[in-house]
């Protein structure tokens, strides 16, 4: 499903170039969980940009279903990620403006795969049953990134990227989350990568691997 | 102290784009209001020295007819015992071809209360009197006779016609423009040989006027400051306009920069600096910075004042016959007032800002939470206090629907700025209550539906924007409106008024013997004699009782006839029009639209008018527009007012046939009646030199209007650009959720350009509105004339093209960043969220 083929990643940097990622390959398959670990800064949170089409590399190649992500033109990129992919960020990012029940629909509804039956049993799920009209600032902490699973998953996306998920939470809500994450993972049967640096985190995924000076090791989580 | 105030300037160092706007506003604003008051005090100074001469500080007495006296007359005058003082008025030409006004006096008849007496006691009275003689002048005339001031003193200029001036001897207390000198040698600049202009005493000094003179009292002579009154009311609305505007600019910069340092306040306040001392430094942060952007306010108002003011001093002596200085004179308190108005708006711009500072919670600030219901709170306040100001604006109509029609300029300005007030204050919960209803129904569209709530949620910084934008458009429009529907009734009036293809203007003697031969050419279809005279209406007698006035006013006798009567404008008549023409043929008055709103008359009521020599009671049969001119005018048929008031004949129109040869008449009658080059004048000349007049009376309100637009832009650019880094921050989890970057692009100027249609929108009834207050209120109140109201779709058109290029033109720049940050930039403000 998504593989890295010898990929490279170098930023400028007023210190000089700075080398971020060097011949990382690895290999996702449908259905399968991987964890990527590594310190901070260690490049984690760009080779998951890269998994989204979000970056490009300098070299190599991040397919996706066997098509060069950097082959593809931005409208196309942007279409990826919007029908093929889940985003969680450890910020959440949920839109303001939006209520709790539009946020959660509304990458479904971007993808065009608007499914009530699904979100409502997802609402349910996410315990913000009785929450749908509120706004995200009046949720909690857990709540938003529960919110942000949702909105993820609202579209059954084959695959599911996760960025520091439970960074910003508490160790309860973060094993809370964690919990609900996975379960949800099972349901629909999605791979996921997840980026982290919390070996909790890492241990109940099939994989993990450890980002070191730009190299990829495979880990005990 | 000191190390707070520079930890919070130290914001300004990572953020140069907040300040630079910051100091624009302020700088706008402070220059377009003090350009404007530079230009008042200017003028104010020409009449405060105009009315200190002669005009309204003595008694005048003048021919009926207006012809010179001679100098015998006034020699008859002394000898029966009059306290009279001759006087001789002229004009001269400088070489560069600046017409002075030259005024000869005598000065040891003239009344030592008067000004220029006064002025004679520093210098040798003789030195006045006899040869080489003197002329006195203002310093700011110096330039029209090219003479620098530090040679002035005894400098001999010479005029166009090669004649020198007497020494000159500065006198700054005179008018600018106006030589004053001994009516010896202005009888010999003038060559006006034994003639006098008119004969002057102190005022109350005659009992009445010697037979077959006029006496006019100078306490009924309108001074230059009061019949300019409205223009420079005019003049301060719309620089107060562009003040508010400007400071609109301040507030949303200012705001902005307080929003983005509360995290930075919030930690000074946890590291122990007390609210006061917070407060205390942000008022200085903010005296500092007003103080530096009013300065260069200030030093920018006086350039463009020293550009506008040869417009607006040919307006006002086209419109009024007042003469202002074109060098700008601005007295001491004209400095401070600049700086304190600055400042005072500065300090009401920022009030909001220390407010919040003083109230400023240690542990709740920036949630968005409060954040949201805080703005709730204020479109409900704001909702209250629209509505209260829509109250005051309807009280105010229903003030001035009970007044007489002259009255309530300044209520009627106070009806147009509640407007304005009400319209922007309601702006923001109107454009709140239908982005939510949008939204609501584009629910199953997601892009349009985050689009409207994304709006909802830039409003509160967009707003103070969209207000400004709403109250320059408006202004703008109404304003536009006033003077496109003004131009359209000026230049039909025109061509009614002036139906004769040439134009006559003779030495009075000359017209009967002009009139006979002219009789007899065939190709002279019709021959329109006018007269003119002064006289002073005594009583006006109407159906509600008889009033006693003594206004005075002018007579002018016209011919009707064929060519003049089917085209004359009408406003009211009292009968019909037909029925007032032939009344008017009997002997009854037309009465000019001024005329009868000043005093309250209308068709039907009968006027005592009296001249030396003649009394008469004659009824109003109509009154007609006579746009332009400040004075009541009474009108009769040309045979009548001589018969009446021995008016003399002042012009003649000459209506030719189809196949007349202009060019032969005009040479026949200028070589058998010895007629000076401009005795006689194309209609079309006359049109040409009344639009240029007319044009240049506007270029000053449109030269305003389009800056006070230009600010209005810059406002909505300064909210846009300050915002531009938090706005990319909510855009860039939505490209990353898979939207592509163009269309993120199309839908940020979408939305801004769909806030300013709204907007463009709302101006239109609010412009039709202001285009009401200013033709039936304003214009009635501060001229006496009320024009048509016009409206013009193509202007409206414009006005929302307007809005949304502005809107768009604002929003590029934000958008165009955004669209060119690199995907890496992207993520990193994605990152720092």
């Amino acid at each position: 499903m998504l593989e890295f083929h010898q990929v490279h990643k170098t930023y400028t940097t007023p210190q000089g170039p700075l080398n971020v990622l060097d011949n990382v390959s690895l290999r996702l398959a449908a259905g399968q969980s991987l964890a990527l670990m590594g310190e901070s800064g260690s490049g984690k949170s760009t080779l998951l940009h890269l998994a989204a089409g979000l970056d490009l590399p300098d070299q190599g190649t991040v397919s996706f279903e066997n098509q060069n992500v950097a082959s593809l033109p931005e409208p196309t990129r942007a279409r990826l990620r919007r029908e093929q992919l889940g985003l969680v960020f450890q910020q959440f990012h949920l839109v303001p403006s939006l209520t709790v029940i539009d946020n959660l629909r509304l990458q479904a509804r971007l993808a065009k795969r608007d499914d009530a039956d699904w979100t409502n049993y997802l609402i349910e799920r996410l315990g913000l049953h009785g929450m749908e009209k509120r706004y995200p600032e009046q949720l909690s902490g857990g709540q938003q990134q529960r919110l942000a699973i949702g909105r993820a998953l609202a579209p059954r996306p084959p695959l599911l990227l996760a960025d520091e998920l439970t960074g910003n939470l508490d160790e309860t809500t973060a094993g809370e989350v964690l919990e609900l994450l996975l379960s949800l993972v099972r349901e629909t049967q999605c791979a996921l990568l997840i980026v982290t640096h919390s070996p909790q985190v890492a241990a109940p995924l099939d994989r993990c691997l450890r980002l070191s000076h730009g190299n990829l090791l495979e880990a005990a989580p | 102290m000191i190390r707070v105030l520079s930890t919070l300037l130290s914001h300004y160092r990572r953020h140069p784009g907040q300040l630079i706007m910051l100091l624009l506003g302020l700088w706008v604003a402070s220059a377009l209001w003090s350009g404007i008051q530079a230009i008042n005090a200017t003028a104010r100074d020409s009449y405060a020295r105009a009315d200190a001469l002669f005009d309204t500080q003595l008694d005048q007495l003048e021919r009926r007819d207006g012809t010179p006296f001679s100098r015998a007359e006034y020699h008859a005058l002394r000898q029966a015992g009059l306290p009279v003082s001759p006087m001789l008025e002229g004009e001269i030409i400088t070489q560069d071809g600046t017409r002075l006004t030259l005024i000869g006096i005598d000065p040891l008849t003239l009344s030592s209360d008067n000004a220029l007496a006064q002025a004679n006691t520093s210098a040798s009275l003789s030195d006045f009197l006899t040869p080489p003689w003197q002329t006195r002048v203002a310093p700011d005339t110096l330039a029209a006779l090219e003479i620098a001031r530090e040679n002035a003193s005894a400098a001999t200029p010479t005029l166009a016609d090669g004649k020198t001036l007497p020494p000159l001897v500065l006198a700054p207390a005179l008018p600018p423009d106006t030589l004053i000198m001994d009516i010896a040698a202005a009888a010999r600049l003038l060559e006006s040989g034994d003639q006098l202009t008119r004969i002057v005493a102190a005022p109350g000094a005659l009992a009445e006027a010697p037979p077959g003179l006029t006496l006019t009292r100078a306490t009924t002579l309108a001074s230059p400051g009061q019949l300019t009154e409205s223009f420079h009311l005019n003049l301060t609305a719309l620089g107060l306009l562009a003040w508010v505007v400007g400071l609109f600019i301040v507030q949303a910069a200012l705001g902005l920069a307080l929003e983005q340092r509360l995290g930075m306040l919030r930690t000074l306040r946890v590291l122990g600096v007390s609210g006061r001392s917070l407060v205390l430094a942000l008022s200085l942060e903010l005296f500092l910075l007003g103080l530096f952007g009013a300065l260069a306010g200030i030093a920018s108002g006086v350039w463009l004042a020293r550009s506008l003011l040869p417009d607006v001093a040919a307006t006002l002596n086209s419109l009024y016959g007042a003469g202002v200085g074109q060098e700008l004179n601005l007295p001491w308190h004209y400095w401070v007032g600049g700086l304190a108005v600055s400042l005072a708006g500065l300090l009401l711009a920022g009030s909001g800002v220390l407010w919040r500072a003083a109230r400023l919670n240690m542990l709740e600030l920036g949630q968005m939470q409060a954040w949201r219901s805080g703005y709730r709170r204020q479109l409900s306040l704001m909702s209250i206090a629209g509505a209260l100001a829509l109250s005051s604006a309807l009280a105010l109509y229903g003030w001035l629907h009970f007044q007489s029609p002259g009255d309530g300029l300044v209520a009627g300005f106070g009806l147009i700025a509640a407007l304005l007030l009400a319209s922007a204050l309601l702006l923001p919960p109107f454009l709140a209550l239908v982005l939510k209803v949008l939204a609501r129904l584009a629910r199953r569209r997601p892009l349009i539906h985050w689009a409207l709530a994304d709006m909802q949620l830039q409003l509160p910084r967009l707003s103070l924007a969209m207000m400004a934008l709403l109250i320059a458009l408006a202004t703008n429009l109404g304003v536009g409106s006033m003077v496109g529907g003004f131009r359209l009734t000026f230049l039909d009036w025109l061509d009614q008024r002036l139906v004769a293809p040439l134009y006559l203007n003779a030495p009075t003697e000359q017209y009967a013997n002009i009139d006979a031969w002219l009789a007899d050419r065939q190709e002279v279809f019709e021959r329109l004699l006018t007269r003119r005279s002064d006289a002073t209406l005594q009583a006006a007698t109407t159906p509600e009782g008889s009033r006693s006035l003594g206004t005075p006013i002018e007579l002018y006798g016209i011919t009707p006839g064929e060519s003049l009567t089917p085209h004359w404008p009408l406003l009211a008549t009292q009968q019909d029009r037909s029925s007032a023409w032939a009344a008017f043929s009997d002997g009854a008055i037309f009465i000019n639209e001024q005329l009868a709103t000043a005093e309250n008359l209308s068709p039907g009521d009968r006027l005592t008018l009296s001249a030396p020599g003649a009394n008469e009671t004659l009824t109003i049969a109509a009154i007609y527009p006579d746009y332009g001119n400040p004075s009541g005018q009474v009108l009769m048929a040309s045979p009548q007012l001589a018969a009446r008031f021995d008016a003399p004949p002042s012009s003649m129109g000459l209506v030719l046939s189809d196949d007349a040869d202009v060019d032969t008449l005009r040479t026949a009658l200028r070589e058998r009646f010895d007629l000076g080059s401009d005795a006689l004048s194309d209609q079309r000349e006359i049109k040409r030199i009344a639009t240029e007049i007319f044009e240049r009376t506007f270029t000053i309100t449109r030269a305003l209007n389009v800056l006070t637009l230009a600010v209005a832009a810059l406002a909505l650019l300064a909210s846009l650009l300050t915002q531009a880094r938090s706005r990319r921050q909510q855009l860039a989890p939505l490209w990353a959720l898979g939207v592509p970057r163009a269309l993120l692009a199309q839908l940020n100027l979408a939305q801004l350009s769909g806030a300013a249609l709204a907007t463009g929108l709302l101006a239109i009834p609010l412009g039709i509105a202001i285009t009401w207050g200013l033709v039936a209120i304003i214009n009635v109140a501060a001229f006496g004339w009320r024009l048509p109201l016009y409206l013009f779709p193509g202007q409206m058109a414009v006005t929302l093209a307007t809005a949304v290029g502005v809107a768009l033109l604002a929003a590029a720049l934000p958008t165009l960043r955004f669209w060119r940050a690199s995907p890496r930039a992207l993520l990193a403000e994605e990152a720092n969220q």
